[in-house]
């Protein structure tokens, strides 16, 4: 019996009474509207005092249908749309369905255009990774690195928009190769179509720049004690989870699994390019941390090699102007920043395709939540949900 | 679906080395016949052996679980282009993609299921990721998964009706409004130009 079921008024000093409280079986509703579920995100928790004993996502607030929507457009059309799935990765979006077209149509993009998406998509990965290295220690109370991040980040958005003229949703890619350049002047005069004056130059200092940032988000975050005690041995993943669930990207190179389509597919010229996969095999917070910390510096690696290797020639080969794609199907994955993302397009040799299975890394990456939650404490949720760096519009397409 | 067994354009894939992968699996899994055009390995297999075959291309190495779904083989489609020939044998197709994370292997193994019984045995009790790809299933194309004791709708309101992406079933935005970029889609006097933006220094 506790003072207050007496009848008697609570007082501060008895703190330890209520701890004491019978609270088994009470349900939190989180969202859809939280800042911590990044878009809307409902999820429904049983809590046992500060002990999660289930937790249900709730999802398809943000449900566009894509899958029917790409069903009465031409290709070309398509292109625009997918780029919104995951809307911090937008020109990663499009890379692996272009290629896929040019597949089935027997297209290949010119070198020249190729490279120009290994620039653009490593870009995107590090502004997608600076996205999370601003909202993941923000999210466990320190908004200092937001500063920086967010800052560096506009480095990177500023030279993805001087070639595609978009920050977010560039729609650049074509079947073939890419889009005469933005910014480059009249697209009559065949030298003024490629990249803006000044690129080259303007991503080597990107590049040092970014370095930089790495270095102080080491000095800032990485061996902050507040930080390591909110992630270190949270949120644990292990191997067989990966696979059960089809968790990919970053979270999967976290627990051990090494896997990165960009070292074992060519849909990008990446063979051509020095690099390494970082992997952790901790499996918790701290390692999903510092994968994608140690991915943005790889992603500047690539980057420097690929504009200072830029190759010559035309940015896009010749393709019909009706763009009818032979009758197949094919799977093209890519390497986004939130992990596999491919199409399933099957084509039945028209203007349209017949249907189109689109893989989001960020619905795999979530649907494995309701396990990890399964036991932990309530303010573990808010660490583990953004270790996982989903989006919403990635969850839902 | 054809079964061509025999010679198809490989882009960027040692073509001789997909067929051999895909003859060894297709043995290990029981697959009735198989596809490996475009780099893309497809098993078909009976709905019977649904279950089992998907245990053994796991036993294989294949031990990731990409996705799951359908496509709906219809002669009369509301949305979209139908199906190319005459006519095809109507039903759902299931597709579940399975690959490695030790190198670039996979497979999609395919099993038909027909419309007046769509229902086909759960993968939940081999990969614990088929639950969400499952209930989506279930309510894109209303295909009843045994066994999953979960399927109620994931990502469409509690009430909605109907299943949105079997092919009769229309968009109603485009019954609306016909879709304006219908025009940019109507042939041309001419098919072989080029877009003139397009090469860039020709």
């Amino acid at each position: 019996m506790t003072a207050a079921d007496q009848g008697g008024t609570v007082h501060i000093s008895d703190a330890a009474v209520s701890v004491e409280l019978d609270t088994p079986g009470m349900t939190l509703n989180i969202g859809p509207q939280h800042p911590s579920t990044h878009g809307v995100l409902r999820l429904v928790a049983r809590v046992d005092g500060e002990r999660v004993s289930s937790l249900e996502p709730v999802i398809g607030y943000m449900h566009r249908g894509y899958e029917k929507l790409v069903e009465v457009r031409n290709y070309a059309q398509i292109i625009t749309l997918i780029n919104r799935i995951d809307w911090t990765a937008g020109y990663a979006n499009e890379v692996p369905f272009v290629v896929a077209v040019e597949r089935l149509t027997d297209i290949e993009a010119p070198e020249r255009a190729q490279y120009i998406r290994v620039i653009l998509t490593e870009m995107t990965r590090v502004s997608a990774h600076l996205l999370f290295l601003s909202s993941f220690p923000l999210e466990l109370g320190a908004s200092t690195p937001l500063m920086y991040a967010v800052r560096d980040r506009e480095y990177v958005l500023e030279l993805i928009e001087g070639v595609t003229g978009g920050r977010f949703h560039p729609n650049f890619n074509r079947v073939g190769g890419v889009k005469p350049v933005a910014g480059g002047g009249s697209t009559t005069k065949k030298q003024s179509q490629d990249l803006p004056a000044g690129f080259i130059a303007a991503t080597n200092a990107m590049v040092e720049r970014l370095r930089g940032t790495c270095i102080t988000f080491d000095d800032l975050v990485s061996g902050n004690e507040v930080f390591l005690a909110r992630t270190k041995g949270v949120g644990f993943i292990t191997a067989e989870q990966v696979h059960q669930y089809g968790i990919s990207g970053p979270n999967a190179r976290a627990s051990g699994v090494g896997f990165d389509v960009r070292k074992h597919e060519n849909y990008l010229p990446y063979d051509k390019f020095d690099f390494v996969i970082p992997t952790e095999t901790d499996g918790d917070c701290y390692a999903r941390y510092a994968v994608r910390l140690a991915e943005i510096r790889e992603s500047l690696n690539i980057i420097e090699q690929a504009v200072n290797d830029l190759p010559g020639g035309p940015l896009r080969s010749k393709v019909p102007r009706i763009l009818k794609v032979p009758a197949g199907e094919i799977y093209v994955r890519g390497e986004n920043p939130k992990g596999e993302m491919g199409y399933y397009i099957v084509s039945e040799g028209g203007r349209i395709p017949y249907r189109v299975k689109i893989r989001t890394a960020s619905y795999s990456n979530l649907a494995v939540l309701p396990e990890l939650m399964d036991g932990a404490l309530m303010p573990d949720l808010v660490a583990i949900l953004g270790s996982l760096d989903f989006v919403l519009g990635d969850v839902d397409r | 679906m054809t079964d061509s067994q025999s010679e198809a354009a490989v882009d960027g894939t040692d073509h001789n080395a997909l067929a051999d992968y895909a003859a060894s699996v297709a043995e290990a899994v029981g697959a009735s016949s198989w596809t490996a055009d475009h780099g893309t390995v497809r098993l078909m297999v009976a709905r019977s052996d649904w279950v089992s075959a998907v245990q053994a291309a796991a036993s294989t190495g294949l031990r990731f679980f990409s996705f799951l779904s359908a496509i709906d083989w219809a002669n009369e489609v509301e949305v979209g282009e139908g199906i190319a020939g005459d006519s095809v044998d109507e039903r759902y197709e299931m597709l579940c993609r399975l690959s490695s994370t030790a190198n670039a292997d996979a497979v999609h193994i395919i099993t038909s299921v027909s419309k007046d019984d769509a229902s086909i045995d759960t993968l939940t009790g081999i990969f614990a990721g088929a639950a969400w790809h499952e209930r989506e299933a279930a309510e894109m194309f209303g295909i009843d998964f045994v066994g999953n004791t979960n399927l109620k709708k994931l990502y469409l309101p509690d009430a909605f009706e109907g299943h949105p992406l079997r092919k009769n079933y229309p968009l109603l935005a485009r019954e609306i409004k016909p879709w304006p970029g219908t025009v940019d889609v109507e042939d041309k006097p001419s098919t072989t130009n080029v877009e003139a933006e397009a090469g860039a220094s020709e």
